[in-house]
């Protein structure tokens, strides 16, 4: 049943230590989620997307092989309305937000943060 | 300073525990409140588990008790470093569970910008509130603690009460209460 579902979570970034930390501030939350897996890129999270129901995508921008920006336009074109997408990025410009506009982003987070912010996005996202 | 408090809840006064730069407190005399002045620069780390009704306060002056080894052993609260622990083992022994526990900061102002003193010279108070700031985020980070809530930075020196019945806090400067969480 939907209602019983896990809500997995899928961090995409290419630093291991940024995927590490942001995974670290989901477990400190105290926000109750399911899996939480981990892609370096838009490529490999597209492949999981594939095979996992996932609730929110927490993504970079700039990133190898494919970036978070043609991830979110990928997941867009494959109708994937019920992922909450989440971008967490060094570049806070509005040129790169305005990019992602019609992307259907829920929230922003500029690095460097706070691992609140991440508990704070997650029970805006949760509820 | 550690107070031990078994007093069962009462409708007598309530008891002013006062924690000095450089001090913590920790009671469950759910009567009392703690309370904290002069914070400029420096943090106060509040912690307080609403299961146990503990609460706890420490004052913290310094980040790293390396800048001065000698006080940091007559006065382990006075530096992020060694009064953390310090806190957090007292809450443990009142019954605080990490799980449960509630964190809460207040302070790390830059004082200098209120008095108009000049910015980064080695006794530049501003980048000590940072520091301290950063030291107890780092601390509290890497022993997997998460900060509720926070009032801090800003330029103003700022009075912190903490309720120790229900952990609430009144934050106040210039004699007027500021917030209230």
């Amino acid at each position: 049943m939907e209602a019983t579902s896990p809500f997995n979570i899928l961090i995409v970034d290419d630093s291991t230590m940024m995927r590490a930390m942001i995974k670290r501030a989901v477990k400190l939350s105290g926000v109750e989620v399911g899996t939480i897996h981990e892609a370096g890129n838009g490529q490999e999270a597209l492949e999981i997307l594939e095979q996992h129901r996932i609730g929110a995508l927490f993504t970079d921008i700039n990133m190898p092989v494919m970036t978070g920006t043609e991830l979110l336009r990928q997941v867009a074109a494959r109708g994937w309305t019920h992922i909450i997408s989440v971008i967490v990025s060094t570049d806070g410009s509005s040129a790169r937000r305005e990019e992602v506009r019609d992307l259907d982003v829920r929230l922003y987070v500029e690095k460097p943060f706070a691992p609140e912010a991440i508990r704070d996005v997650l029970a805006e996202v949760c509820h | 300073m550690l107070e031990l408090c078994t007093a069962p809840p009462s409708a007598q006064p309530r008891r002013r525990i006062v924690v000095g730069i450089g001090e913590y407190a920790v009671s469950n005399d759910r009567a009392s409140v703690i309370v904290t002045h002069a914070l400029g620069s420096c943090i106060a780390v509040c912690v307080w588990d609403p299961a146990a009704k503990v609460a706890g306060l420490i004052h913290v002056l310094l980040p790293d008790s390396r800048i001065n080894p000698s006080r940091a052993g007559e006065q382990p609260a006075a530096f992020a470093d060694t009064g953390l622990p310090l806190l957090f083992r007292t809450a443990y022994e009142y019954g605080v569970d990490k799980k449960r526990c509630q964190v809460r900061l207040v302070g790390g102002a830059d004082i200098t910008r209120a008095s108009g003193a000049g910015a980064g010279g080695a006794g530049d108070a501003g980048s000590v509130g940072k520091r301290n700031l950063l030291a107890v985020r780092s601390l509290l980070w890497r022993n997997g603690v998460l900060v509720q809530k926070e009032a801090v930075g800003g330029c103003e020196p700022r009075t912190v009460s903490m309720d120790v019945c229900d952990g609430s806090l009144q934050i106040s400067s210039g004699g007027e209460t500021v917030c209230r969480f």
